[in-house]
């Protein structure tokens, strides 16, 4: 068994707004163990880049982690001071954002901006630093690195930024990588290429991943295990081919339904009806209650999140399994 | 697939592409012109966006158009809704073309409409949906001012919406729903051609289906003749009866849906499909999925020959100097399937 590196628990991350309190993030709990890439889906709004800011306390007024513990090898980041985490921001957790046009600093060339990323955590020389970033530059797949260390990021493309964007969180092997989105904003040959580049990396690195993303199909290509959310809360979670064979949620369900390439061509969808409530007047139903299709009078109390051992769900009506 | 007037397959297409070319160049700075003027080169930067497109588009079809970003498919969309001018080439709708001469052309029809890809730029925030759906119908005479309230109501319901939506404002709104208002926006012209550009690449996975939905409810219902853009070969699969892949300005290949998917042609086309994640699992294993090397080169500058013969791992000699032509291939397409390429697949 692999040693546990990251333990989130109970974390509830509010938004105070002027109409009321926003629960962006409520009462997320999951295990990452090292070198494990763990998927997080979801729609958007259903919280899952705030629960990735939230690890790394980037999340800014009027947001507030309300509740919970984010343990890092047992060390708590939830309270830590802001100089130390600085120290873990980068060097231990890194994160890749999704748009690598507003992530990247324009006035200032890459290799400025990757030795500035490793002079924040280590002295190292100008000579040992440029050979350092050509070398991670080369790993994710950008040809003649030593030379580009001079370019701005306005000469690389969208694909080849956000490969610069991945190298700069690789720097400084960091343990646990947070990837929001990264290749939402590319097309899909180049998602292609980065995808499985981010995977061949994170096992030759041995470096865990937790990969945030609304598309189900992106995520279970690199992702071993899956936590699906909706509405601030993880709704299902478990290993991706039983979760993705067997769904135990209705939500999941539906969300597996209404993809294309589940449907014969020409057929109407099976479609998830409604939207997702507003997470400002969230009751104390279950908030899947107006758009399912299972739903009876015990659904009006929030369910909990029950567990079978690997597979866990929130609903009172599973479409499956055993559950305690 | 379902059939209007003219069977697909008849010569009588209801928009036809032909050979059309569009370019961009940037305006000359008063600088630039003076320097022209005393005999200088100066480095004009052409983005050669489609280049020698011809499709023809026939009552009831709807054709998807696919490729990745920057290839060409939005500019296309937007010659053949009447919104650029053609540089080279043209684009009839019944014979007629769908843009008049000069130097400024305008459309000539409204029998074309567009839906666009993103439903929060696409509509005034400050006009109310009503009125947004009605100006057009009212102003081109499709409806008298004592029957608009009931036309823009029959448009909304059409789409889904409540006759109350027509007093709202589009902020009040989520995005699938004001993906409907501009749905009905566009059909309330009752438009012959519909085009759509990504109408569904910024929705939710499930509000996606919706909209999904939708368009296959009104291609039943509407016998809606539809070009369909978009970069996600799922959805094209699921909604279109004819695809164009687009490489570079290009079409490199076309033909009935299912065949295309089933067995591409063009070398581009094959490796599209196998660069996306899928969620199908067969047997234990998901499917693994392989990326296409390379990126699409600059549109500034084009490579020569076929364009795609930088990437393509079947590429020889002549791939580099010759453009390989639909009219190339030794033996006619079956059932209208068919390639620009020198060493199609199987």
């Amino acid at each position: 068994m692999k040693k546990i590196l990251l333990e989130v628990e109970g974390l509830s991350t509010h938004f105070m707004t002027r109409n009321g309190v926003l629960k962006a993030v409520n009462d997320v709990s999951f295990t990452l163990h090292e070198g494990e890439i763990i998927g997080l889906v979801g729609e958007s709004g259903s919280g899952k880049s705030v629960t990735g800011f939230s690890i790394l306390g980037l999340v800014d007024a009027p947001g507030q982690i309300v509740a919970g513990s984010v343990r890092l090898q047992g060390r708590e980041l939830i309270g830590m001071a802001e100089p130390e985490l600085r120290t873990v921001r980068g060097r231990e957790i890194s994160m890749v954002f999704q748009d690598p046009s507003t992530t990247l600093n324009p006035v200032l060339s890459i290799g400025t901006q990757m030795r500035l990323a490793l002079a924040a955590h280590e002295t190292v020389s100008r000579q040992a630093a440029d050979t350092r970033c050509a070398d991670v530059l080369n790993k994710v797949g950008i040809p003649d690195a030593a030379r580009r260390l001079d370019y701005f990021p306005h000469q690389f493309s969208g694909g080849m930024r956000q490969r610069v964007a991945i190298a700069i969180a690789l720097l400084n092997h960091p343990k646990l990588i947070i990837c929001d989105e990264p290749t939402t904003a590319l097309d899909v040959s180049i998602q292609a290429q980065i995808l499985l580049q981010m995977k061949t990396l994170a096992q030759d690195f041995g470096t865990a991943m937790i990969w945030i993303s609304h598309d189900l199909s992106t995520v279970s290509s690199v992702a071993s295990q899956l936590l699906v959310m909706y509405a601030g809360r993880i709704i299902e979670s478990g290993p991706a081919r039983d979760l993705l064979r067997i769904p135990n949620h209705p939500y999941t369900h539906g969300l597996l339904g209404s993809l294309p390439e589940h449907a014969r061509p020409g057929q109407p969808l099976e479609q998830i009806p409604g939207q997702m409530p507003s997470l400002i007047d969230l009751g104390s139903e279950c908030a899947f209650l107006s758009r399912c299709t299972k739903s009876d009078s015990l659904c009006h109390t929030s369910p909990t999140l029950r567990s079978d051992g690997s597979r866990r769900v929130r609903c009172h009506h599973p479409i499956a399994g055993d559950w305690h | 697939m379902s059939v209007a007037h003219d069977s697909p397959t008849s010569d009588h297409a209801l928009l036809r592409v032909c050979n059309a070319s569009k370019q961009f160049a940037p305006s000359l700075s008063f600088g630039d012109h003076i320097a022209v003027w005393l005999g200088q080169e100066i480095d004009q930067r052409i983005v050669h966006a489609v280049d020698g497109v011809s499709l023809t588009l026939h009552r009831g079809e709807v054709l998807g158009l696919v490729g990745e970003s920057g290839c060409g498919k939005s500019t296309l969309g937007r010659m053949m809704a009447g919104i650029y001018p053609a540089s080279q080439g043209n684009i009839r709708l019944d014979g007629v073309p769908v843009m008049g001469a000069g130097k400024k052309p305008l459309k000539t029809t409204t029998r074309i409409q567009m839906v666009f890809q993103d439903p929060f730029a696409s509509l005034d925030p400050r006009v109310r949906v009503g009125e947004t759906i009605g100006e057009g119908p009212l102003f081109h005479g499709l409806v008298n001012a004592a029957d608009l309230k009931a036309y823009v109501t029959h448009w909304l319901e059409t789409v889904g919406l409540p006759a109350e939506a027509a007093d709202r404002f589009p902020h009040q709104f989520s995005g699938g729903q004001r993906q409907r208002v501009a749905i009905a926006r566009a059909l309330a012209m009752q438009p012959d051609v519909l085009i759509c550009d990504e109408p569904v690449a910024s929705l939710d996975v499930s509000i996606q289906a919706q909209i999904i939905n939708l368009f296959l409810k009104l291609k039943h219902e509407l016998k809606l003749t539809m070009l369909f853009i978009s970069h996600d070969l799922g959805v094209i699969r699921h909604i279109t009866d004819n695809i164009a892949i687009m490489y570079l300005g290009r079409i490199v290949e076309r033909g009935p849906t299912l065949d295309v998917y089933e067995n591409p042609k063009h070398p581009y086309t094959r490796a599209l499909l196998d660069s996306i994640p899928r969620l199908v699992t067969e047997g234990d294993e998901l499917v693994v999925f392989k990326a296409i090397d390379g990126e699409l080169p600059s549109p500034l500058a084009p490579p020569p020959g076929c364009h795609f013969h930088l990437r393509c791992p079947h590429a020889q000699e002549i791939c580099k100097t010759r453009v390989p032509d639909f009219e190339d291939q030794p033996s006619p397409p079956v059932s209208g399937h068919d390639v620009a390429c020198h060493f199609p697949l199987g």
